[in-house]
Formats: C-alpha cells, structure tokens, sequence
C-alpha cells in the first residue's frame, strides 16, 4: 500500500500538481488513522493531505480511480456447477475447438483470468510502450481483444453451444453457461482496459521524470536553438517556476533592509528608550508593481515573448495592473487578450494579431505610437519593461519616446536576449537604448529571464 | 480526545452544527495528526462556524485571531507595555531606596537589585495578544486565525515560524514554549482572494467547504430556525438553490439561507408566493443589480427557477406557446 501511495503521489506529480514529500507523509500517516476499508474516508484522508488548492481537485478525481479503482469484477468459473460428466464433454469440446482463440477460450471457461505476465505481453504486442495519453487506454484495449481473436468469438461460441447440444448436454445447464460466458466477457474486457489505463499512466510517469531531468538542462539553452518538443517540455515548466517565483518574492518582503522609515512602529519600539528613536523601523511592505510590458513579436523573438507572456500570466497576483503591448512594425493594444483568456489561447491570439512575415522591426515607430496613443497606463509607479533586440532595421530609433517613457514611468527595464558584445553591431540601436534604461538584463534562455522577472517583482 | 468519525459528528451535532461526512473526517484527521487546518470556500458557509462548534464540543477556549492587511507582529503575538513599566518604577521609587539603603557596597546593591528583577522583567507588563495567549495558554485552546488571506505574505511567513515550533522568543523575558501535550488546535479560513504561500499550505491539512446539498441545507434550516414550518422551509431552501444556479454577483450564502428563513417566521409567512419572494429578496442577496436580475428571472418569460409553490400551472409565456 505504501508502493501504491508513492506511485500516486509520483501520478500526480507528472499531471502538475506539486506535492512535497512532507504531504506525502502525512498521508500515509492519516491512512494509519482511517484505515483502507472504508473507501471514501480513504479517499478524503488522501485528499485532504495532498491537495491544497482546490484547482488540482479534478486532477485528483481523474487519478485517484486508475490507482485505487475497484478492481475489475473477477471471472467466475461457469464448471463449478457442472456435473463431472459434463464437465469431461465440456473439455472434449475445448480439445475440439482448439485453435488460435483457444487461450481466450480457457480463460473464459474456466473462470481464470489471465496473469500479470500474459497480460503485459499482450500489452507489450499491442504497443503500449508508446502509449501516453489516458484517453488512448479504450483503443488499446481493444487493440488487445482484436489479438487475442475476440472478434471472432461469438461465432466460435455458438458452434460450441450447438456441438453441447448434440452430444446431449442439458439445455438447462447450456443457457447457464452462455450467461456466465457473457458475464466472464464483460469482466474480461473491464480487466483489459484496466491495465491499459495502467499501463499508460505507468508509462507517463516515466516520461515525465525523464523531461524534468532534460527541463533542467534545456533551461540554460538559448530560446533560439530549441526545437518545438523541446519548447513544449519547457512549457509544461512555467507553473513550477511562477510558484518558486511567487514564494521568492513572498520570503524577499520578509527580509528586507531598506525603505522608507516607519514612523509608527519605530515610535513603538523605542518606548523602552523614552522615545528617543535609537532603532529605527522602516516600511518594509513593498507595493505591487505596475506594468507596462512592450513585447517585440518578430520571428527571432516569438519564443522569447512567449515565454514571458505565460510567465506574467501565472504571476498576476503579484502584479497590481499589467498592460500589454506587442509590436513588430507597429503596436497593437493586447491587454484584453492577456486578461480574459486562458495562456494557451491568450498566447496564441497574441501572436495571431501580429503573425510573423515579411515586415521588420521598427521599434522606433513602435514607440511613437505607444506615446501618441497609449502614454496614460504609464504613471509614476509604473514600471516598463520593453523585451526587444533593439533592432532596428535602420530605421529611426526615436530615443525621443523612450526619453518621454523614461521621465514619467517609475523606472524602464529592457530585456535582451543578445549578449552585450552583440549590441552596436549592423543594426542593433541597443548601445543607444541602455543609457536611457534604468535597467538591461539579458535573456537568451529561461533561466535568465526567470531571474530578470524575479528582479523585477522583488 | 475524538475517538471516530462518527463522534466528531454527534458533538459537532450536540452543538448545532451539521456537518457533512468530508467536514467531519478531515476535523478527526487534523486532531489526530495535530495538524493546522486551513478550511477554504466561498463566504458564508460555515468556516468560522466550525471553529467555534468544535471549540463548543471539545470544551476549550476559543482564540480568535482576525487577520487583515497591515496585521504585524505586535499586534498578533505580543505587546509590551513599557509605559506601565515605567509608571511602576517611578511609584516604587521610595521602596526601591529603601532597599538598597543599608548596602555597603555598590555590588551589593547591585547584587540586591538583580534579586528583584523579577518584577520589572516579567510577564506583569507583557500584554498577550491571540497567538502568544493560545501558545501560553495553562489549558489546551482552539485557535482560529480568521481570513488569513487578507493579511500580507510577510504575515504569513511570520506565522509559518510560530505555527511550527509553538514557541516565542520575548527578548525582555525569554522564551515562551508551549507545553506538548496542551498545545493548541489551529483552524485558518480563507476566502481565496489571494493564493497563500506554499510553506504555509503544506504545514496544514486542506478542506473545501462547499456550498451544503438541498439536503443538508435543509437539515441546518430545520435545526437553526425550528419556528419555520417543515414545508415552507423546503420550498425556501430550494428557492436558495435556484438563486444560486443564477449566475449572480454574489451567491447567497448559508447565513442568508437562515437570516431569510428566521426573516420568513417573522413575517409569519404561510407560503412562498411571489409576493413574499420579491419582498423579501434583499435579505437574501446584496447587489442591487443581483437583486434586479432575479427579479426579472422570476417575472418574466422562461423563469421556470421559482421553488415549485405557484398554485396551479404556469401562465403561458407568449406567442411561441400558441402553436
């Protein structure tokens, strides 16, 4: 039982839901108190002591059967009510019958299911190995029946029937071993998709270890040298680094050493000094952050946007007001998409809006447009973050807008995924941009644009 | 002290709160493995109610800590009141000289002196705030840190390092310990308005309280207002259901569910009518543009949501039906 519990928490790591090892051991410990018989007090003492948000409620729902589902109903033996003569005419047949459907044959009528190791050869034939989605398990397990001869049973059972039959078995008892064959089917067919469904989750729990190791590493690659597959494993990363993030930023207001002085509570702590303030207190609570976010979506940056988009969407309770903006050679207003779609769609119509082609950057332009139409969202708590190459094109890097920008924002962060050295060269305007920032990180992979939005939240 | 599941029910019963099979098994949970609970759900279902039933049933205190933005340490652990102090130090003046007068050295006075520490670095001065009077507390207590959410993440970080180790360090007098065996139930609520840290969620024990089945609403309705007639009292609890499958601004909750239903006794309703309905619908939901809304629902076409008490079949709704 403890096997299983690990496998369940294992399960539900791989679907995103982030449990400690702590937890886990608290649930083992709630199941000494509850005990396994009573099945939803089990299910609760496991709910309670792994879940803590009630949005990975449905990822429990949806794994907890697979792992401590009612097994398949057992196959009973239809023999136990035959006579031993009948029982004698009833192997005569099997012999009879012998063929390819044979082993199916004996499994039904002798009530013995199969074992684990013929059920994972069978597996093994049908291809399970590559199976990793939960809703492939019913076509694998008819994949199974298909190998094991299953359509054509019915026919093979009917000429079965009629052979009994004519060698004289009671009819009575005939009807009683089509109902049991029936039932044994059922149960059979249950116990196949059972274990594909098994099978599977086995199988993406594996999977899902082996891309947290290739995560780790494929966060120190550049955003430009990665393959689809691999953006998709980096994907699947973001929850996890939002939340490191998140706690991040919730340990940095604990300790902080600088701010405004607290009038209020240093007048407190230096009572036992007669008021003379000998320990000074100071404000440590930091305000959330505004933004204004302007995103270079051409060709080379598209993965790097992406990424910080889906990083700023989980981290929205950190963050007071965002306002987005994306821009190639002109800027579009993408506010609204950012806060009333999911991430996946909320990505995707941003891209959509401004589809990558056959236009270049114009930043200069951009900026322009930002200060004639949109310069309002910007006050003096709001912080700009602008991720771009500062690329140019050659055409005019309007440093005028940005000098505007800069002189009412709070401060003006730009992120940059080329290197220092790359800045200046052919028609990068960047060396012209970073005097005017109060900040410029580089981000050429997702580690350090993690740690570019950690500076900025803290 | 709660031998099963089932007992957890009866006392929580014994002290008027009706708690579902989930409620009850994940209370006996967190006694037994002397975790925090941290109770999640929407307003009004019962969160603060549990604590105080289950402080009812177990026979101890309970402590309240109410939790909101700006909420420091001073004023959640402890105080020290150096005003008094000083007040006491002049007024013992005389006595102190007195004291120290036949000392022959000033070791001696100060040795004499040290003696009586005592009484300025004691607890005589210290004032207790909810968290600090749960962890000193001479009697184990159940503590009830109220709407969590709403305090700061730096709050929270406070409260990880008191919740696990239950003790205090007072720099005047030393440190604080709970005894083992006396320490205190914890409960935290919170609203979800903000995702609390990680550290804290992993400390304690989950459980959503969700809004009660037709059921146990009624159950809760019958034990809490007794005055409401058994039928009345059915439609009501209904009519709740269906204001809650509307899509309003704020559901109504289950204390609305029971103001209304005493609100219903007092106007010594005999049924639901319409009439009654639409009057008394503000005690049950407190936007006005919720209260429009369900007011149109009810009145005009379509608006099949009504509790099942119009007498008679339901007028024909316009053009579509005569065909």
């Amino acid at each position: 039982m403890e096997e299983r519990i690990a496998r369940f928490v294992a399960g539900l790591r791989a679907s995103g839901v982030r449990v400690s090892i702590a937890e886990s051991r608290d649930a083992w410990e709630a199941i000494t108190y509850l005990g396994v018989i009573d099945k939803s007090a089990f299910r609760l003492a496991l709910r309670s002591t792994l879940i803590k948000e009630s949005a990975d409620f449905e990822t429990f729902d949806e794994l907890f059967p697979l792992y401590f589902g009612i097994d398949a109903p057992p196959l009973m033996n239809p023999q136990a009510e035959l006579s031993p003569d009948e029982q004698a005419l009833l192997n005569e047949a099997l012999e009879a019958f012998a063929g390819d459907l044979s082993e199916l044959l004996n499994w039904l009528l002798s009530g013995q299911g199969p074992t684990e190791e013929e059920l994972r050869d069978l597996a093994d034939q049908a291809g399970l190995k590559h199976a990793d989605s939960p809703y492939q398990a019913r076509w694998y397990a008819r994949r199974m029946q298909r190998l094991l001869g299953w359509e054509r049973l019915p026919e093979l059972l009917e000429m079965l029937w009629e052979w009994l039959a004519e060698r004289g078995m009671d009819p009575q008892q005939i009807e009683q071993l089509k109902r049991q064959v029936a039932e044994n089917m059922e149960a059979l067919r249950g116990q196949l998709e059972r274990f594909a469904g098994q099978r599977i989750e086995e199988n993406r729990v594996e999977q899902y270890h082996e891309r947290r190791q290739t995560a780790h590493d494929l966060m120190q690659r550049p955003f430009n040298s990665l393959s689809e597959t691999e953006m998709d494993v980096l994907r699947e990363q973001v929850r996890r680094l939002a939340a490191r993030l998140r706690s991040r930023a919730a340990l940095r207001q604990k300790r902080a050493t600088q701010g405004k002085l607290d009038a209020k509570s240093t007048l407190r702590a230096n009572l036992k000094y007669g008021g003379v303030p000998m320990e000074l207190r100071l404000k440590r609570r930091r305000l959330k952050p505004k933004l204004v976010v302007l995103l270079d979506v051409s060709t080379s940056m598209r993965s790097v946007s992406e990424f910080f988009l889906r990083l700023m969407y989980e981290l929205g309770d950190q963050v007071q007001k965002t306002h987005s903006f994306a821009f190639i050679d002109h800027l579009e207003d993408v506010t609204h998409d950012m806060r009333t779609l999911r991430p996946d769609a909320a990505v995707e119509a941003v891209l959509d809006r401004l589809p990558a082609g056959y236009y270049n950057t114009d930043l200069g332009s951009s900026l322009s447009q930002f200060i004639a139409d949109h310069l309002a969202t910007v006050d003096r708590r709001t912080t700009v973050i602008v991720l771009g190459d500062g690329r140019n094109n050659h055409n005019n890097p309007r440093l005028d807008a940005l000098d505007t920008i800069k002189r009412r924002a709070r401060r003006v962060i730009w992120m940059n995924p080329e290197y220092p050295a790359q800045w200046g060269t052919g028609d990068s305007d960047m060396l012209l941009y970073a005097p005017l920032c109060d900040d410029v990180h580089t981000v050429r992979n997702l580690q350090q644009l993690t740690d570019a939005i950690d500076a900025i939240l803290g | 002290m709660f031998e099963s599941v089932q007992m957890v029910k009866e006392c929580l019963e014994a002290e008027q709160y009706i708690a579902s099979e989930d409620i009850a098994t994940v209370v006996y949970l967190a006694e037994r493995l002397g975790k925090p609970l941290l109770l999640e759900g929407p307003a009004g279902v019962g969160k603060t109610e549990l604590s105080k039933a289950v402080a009812g049933a177990t026979g101890r205190e309970l402590v309240r800590l109410q939790c909101y933005e700006g909420l420091d340490e001073s004023k959640a652990l402890y105080e020290w009141e150096y005003a008094k102090q000083m007040l006491y130090t002049q007024l013992l003046r005389d006595k102190l000289s007195d004291l120290l007068a036949d000392a022959e050295s000033l070791t001696e006075a100060a040795d004499r002196l040290a003696a009586e520490e005592d009484v300025f670095f004691s607890e005589r001065f210290l004032l207790e705030r909810p968290l600090l009077k749960a962890i000193h507390s001479d009697h184990p207590v159940v503590l009830l840190i109220d709407e969590i959410d709403r305090a700061d993440a730096e709050f929270e970080a406070f409260l990880l390092e008191v919740l696990s180790d239950f003790q205090v360090s007072i720099p005047e007098i030393g440190t604080i310990r709970s005894d083992p065996d006396l320490l205190p139930c914890v409960f935290l609520t919170s609203n979800n308005t903000r995702e609390l840290s990680e550290a804290l969620k992993r400390r304690c024990l989950y459980l959503y309280i969700d809004y009660p089945t037709v059921a146990e609403e009624l159950q809760i309705v019958r034990l809490k207002v007794p005055d409401l007639e058994p039928e009345l009292a059915r439609q009501a609890v209904e009519a709740v259901h269906n204001l809650r499958a509307m899509d309003l601004k704020k559901n109504p909750s289950v204390s609305e569910t029971l103001d209304w239903a005493r609100a219903l006794v007092t106007l010594n309703a005999r049924a639901l009518s319409r009439e009654v309905l639409e009057n008394t619908l503000t005690v049950l939901l407190k936007y006005e543009a919720d209260v429009a809304r369900a007011r149109r629902i009810l009145r005009g076409p379509g608006g099949s949501s009504r509790g099942g008490s119009e007498h008679g079949p339901e007028p024909p709704r316009g053009g579509r039906e005569w065909s």
